[in-house]
Order: C-alpha cells, then structure tokens, then sequence
C-alpha cells in the first residue's frame, strides 16, 4: 500500500472540502437572497411530507437513512468473519470489547449475554446519529427532542426489565425499599429525574453544538465552521460514550439491588 | 409617565436579551469550576496510585457527566427565552 504522506494528500483533502460544501450548497438549494439566513430554521426539524394524519419530518428520513446505512454496515461486517481479523472487523471488535468492559464493570457481572444487545446498540446509534449531520444534505436526529426522549423511555423501561431478569421480581421491587421504606418515593422520583436529565443532556450537547455551527455558517460559510465541525465529531462520540455509561450504571443500580 | 404606552413587547425583548447574557456566564462558570474540582482530585487521585486509574477514570467520567448536565440546563432554559418564549404572546397581545 502506498503511504500517504505524498503533498498529493493534502491537495486532495482540501479538494474534497470544497466539494463537500459545493454539494451542500446545491443540496441546501438556492442560496437565499429572498429569505433571510434563521438560526431557529437551521436547526429545528422541518416537515417533509405528510401521511394522512402523520407529519414525516427530516429527522425520521435521516433516522431510517443512518438505520440502513448501519444495517447494510452491520450484514456487510458480519456475514463472513474471519479467524484473523482484517481492519474493519479489528476495528468493530474493538469497540464491542471496549463496550463489554464498560458492562463489566459499571454493571459488576461476569456474563454480558443478555446486557450488551441493549447497550452495545444504544452506543451505535447514538453515535452514528450524532455523527450522520456531517454528511451534507442529512441532518442529525439527536437535536430534535423526540429522538433522545425515546431513547431515555428505552433506558427507563429498560432498567426494571433487567432487574426482574436477574433478581425476579420481589427482589427488583425490594431494592425500592431496601434501608427503610421511607426511601420509596425518593427511588420513583429519580426514576422519572434521570429519565429527562438522559434527555436534556444528550439534546442540550448535540444542539448547542448545532446551533454555534450554524450561527458560523451564515457569519462566514466557507472555511470557519471547518474546526468546529471537526470539534464536533468529538463531542458526538463523546456524549454516545457517557449515555452508554450511564445506562449502564442504571442498569447496575436495579441489578445489584438484592445483592 | 404614562406606563400604559410604553412599548411593552420591546421592552420584552431587550430585557430577555439582557438576561440571559449573565444567565449563561453564571450558568457556565459554576459547572466549570466544579468540573475543575472534579479533574483536579481525580488527577491527583490517579497520581497517588495509578493502579486503581481505570476505576477512578470512569468514576471521573461519570461526575463531570452529571456537571456538565447542569450547564445544559441553563443553555436549554435560555435558548427557550430568546427562541421559543411561551410568555411572548400575552405581552405582544397587549395592545
């Protein structure tokens, strides 16, 4: 393989920016003189199509896009796995083991059969979702509300489901009242606390990030949103690291309940 | 002075303005400086025994989390007053 250090590699990439923005443009449609550049437009989701009574927004388009795009991923990765792993599986690999670790120890199990389905793919997607919005024309679907409150209900309904798996069912309800019982309505309301401070976190993060993109891109469109877009890449695999972690130490707090 | 002929809704507006200015600095200086609290004792906790450094780093992870969370809520709050007031309408309503 070549090695990549050719001046060829820098032309290259400075080339492929300016064609990502030229095909931004064109996606974005005819730059407006008519209407004026909107903070609040960039970024809120806007109704493509409706169905019957249903509004189909950008944010469930880009959803079922980043769905098939990491399924066709998903079968492409998986349908024939090697004893030596070649880059992309040794990548995938990797992560799923830094996952597994995460459960190990934040949860405090041995076995992650029935944890890392759940987890492993509420770190995928949160991740790939806050990363979809660099592809120009797509838009990511965390900074709509919707997107991270369904994920928090998942995490929410999720938590009681492996505590009844693992303890049975009195010994996920004992937890409740475990020192004394005077602790029951404290347990329920940061239940229902956690739920929305899982979402705010998530669409408060990805949003201020959207926001001061955009607020870059109608002060000066070319080049100085470049920084803080490659600043965002971070910050996105960033929060899908701290959902999981906490997801997972929720779901510890139900499954060492009884211990 | 006649207060019924102000223009209320400006007023409105520049004060909410005015507002969240100070709102986001105090709101952001006070989760940074328990973040720094935070890195600082983790930093000299891994310091002093290096071994435990994977348990304390997620430990670490976690409660700057939990921080960071407080400065998301007073970006939410004052993006809901300069953006999407609910209180708005009754003030333009007025006249």
């Amino acid at each position: 393989m070549r090695r990549m250090n050719s001046p060829f590699t820098l032309v290259f990439l400075i080339a492929l920016v300016i064609a990502l923005a030229v095909v931004g443009s064109l996606l974005k449609g005819p730059a407006g003189e008519a209407e004026e550049p909107n903070v609040a437009q960039e970024i809120s989701p806007s109704v493509t199509f409706t169905l019957g009574p249903l509004e189909v927004t950008s944010t469930v388009i880009s959803t079922w896009t980043m769905m098939l795009l990491l399924g066709a991923g998903a079968y492409v990765a998986g349908h024939n796995l090697k004893l030596r792993p070649g880059p992309v599986q040794n990548l995938l690999e990797w992560i799923v083991e830094g996952i597994e670790n995460l459960i190990r120890t934040m949860v405090g199990v041995e076995d992650t059969t029935i944890f890392l389905p759940f987890v492993g793919t509420l770190a995928f997607f949160i991740g790939s979702a806050n990363l979809i919005g660099l592809i120009p024309g797509l838009r990511s679907p965390t900074p709509d509300i919707n997107t991270p409150l369904a994920l928090a209900l998942s995490v929410f309904f999720s938590v009681p489901y492996f505590g009844i798996r693992t303890c049975g069912m009195w010994g996920y309800l004992k937890h409740y009242v475990e020192p004394i019982f005077i602790m029951l309505p404290i347990e329920i309301a940061s239940e229902i606390a956690r739920t929305f401070s899982l979402t705010f976190r998530l669409f408060g993060n990805i949003l201020g990030e959207e926001i001061i993109i955009s607020i870059l891109f109608i002060v000066m469109p070319l080049f100085v949103p470049v920084p803080m877009m490659l600043f965002s890449i971070f910050t996105g695999l960033l929060q899908a690291y701290v959902f999981t972690l906490l997801t997972c130490v929720y779901i510890g707090g139900a499954v060492k309940a009884h211990k | 002075m006649d207060w019924n002929n102000l223009p209320w809704d400006k007023i409105f507006v520049v004060l909410t303005v005015l507002v969240s200015g100070p709102g986001v600095i105090v709101g952001i200086v006070v989760p940074a400086v328990g973040q720094m609290l935070v890195a600082m004792s983790g930093l000299k906790a891994i310091a002093r025994q290096p071994e435990a450094g994977d348990r304390i780093n997620s430990i670490v992870l976690l409660s700057l989390a939990m921080l960071e969370s407080l400065a998301i809520y007073v970006l939410a709050i004052i993006l809901i007053l300069i953006f999407a007031n609910p209180m708005l309408k009754y003030v333009v309503n007025v006249e």
